[in-house]
């Protein structure tokens, strides 16, 4: 069991995830927006977050680059469907080289969602 | 056989399935949330077009698409994502006649996720044109 924050401004993806990870035995946090979850990572560690990237306000990139120096260990997801002026591919490959420990696009498979998962916090050990 | 069921059909019967094979009981509860974004996120398009914000059209459509991508509403994230060039391209008035079908779809596609969450009757496609 780990402890898993979830930030995605779109609320269906939260839930989606939130439920999928809940039934895997996790514990699970939600947020909508990546300041919130600088927040709540400053107050409470975690083991693994699952971002999206193209959020407002903050996006996944500015995200990964401030747990890069301020929580090295804890380990990321990066989510996405691409974004306005960048393809799925590219946003996943830019995330990767910012620290992100696994890559998933949207449309997510449940399947793969969760075995990324285990990836990650087998890393962690 | 190229009937109306075939041309156009919008939910992906099969990821749904998969989907609630997942999420065991929580599945209606996601359903609902997604249902909440198929049909307010429509409205919000509309909104953003009558006040000729292209930017706004834009991301509300990338939205929608990644949702309706998601739940297996393939026709909708169709329609959603030439709307997001649409708006990408400020082309806001062939937006405002596409969005229309979308709130149009975005009603069925309601009425037909709850459908299918209820289980009263084995799901079908869209728009059937011989149904009764």
């Amino acid at each position: 069991m780990a402890k898993i924050l979830i930030i995605d401004d779109d609320e269906p993806f939260r839930v989606h995830l939130g439920t999928l990870l809940r039934n895997a035995g996790h514990v699970v946090l939600e947020v909508e927006c990546a300041l919130n979850a600088l927040d709540k990572i400053a107050l409470d560690p975690f083991d693994l977050l699952i971002t999206d990237i193209f959020m407002p306000r903050m996006d996944g990139f500015e995200l990964l680059s401030a747990l890069l120096r301020h929580h090295p260990r804890i380990r990321v997801i990066a989510m996405s469907g691409g974004g306005m002026t960048m393809s799925p591919n590219l946003a996943l490959s830019v995330a990767k080289k910012l620290g992100a420990t696994d890559l998933i696009s949207k449309p997510f498979q449940s399947g793969e969602v969760l075995q990324a998962v285990d990836r990650a916090l087998a890393s962690l050990a | 056989m190229n009937s109306g069921h075939e041309n156009h059909e919008l939910l992906d019967i099969r990821k749904l399935n998969e989907m609630r094979e997942e999420l065991e009981e929580g599945f209606a509860t996601v359903i609902r949330h997604y249902q909440a974004g198929i049909l307010h996120r429509p409205e919000r398009i509309r909104q953003a077009i009558r006040e000729r914000d292209a930017e706004q059209v834009a991301l509300e459509s990338h939205s929608l698409k990644s949702v309706c991508r998601q739940v297996g509403l393939v026709h909708m994230g169709e329609m959603s994502a030439q709307l997001e060039a649409m708006g990408g391209s400020n082309e806001l008035d062939a937006a405002e006649a596409l969005v229309e079908q979308l709130i149009a779809s975005s009603i069925v596609a309601n009425q037909e996720l709850s459908r299918y969450c209820q289980g009263s009757e084995p799901p079908r496609p869209f728009f059937a044109k011989d149904e009764t």
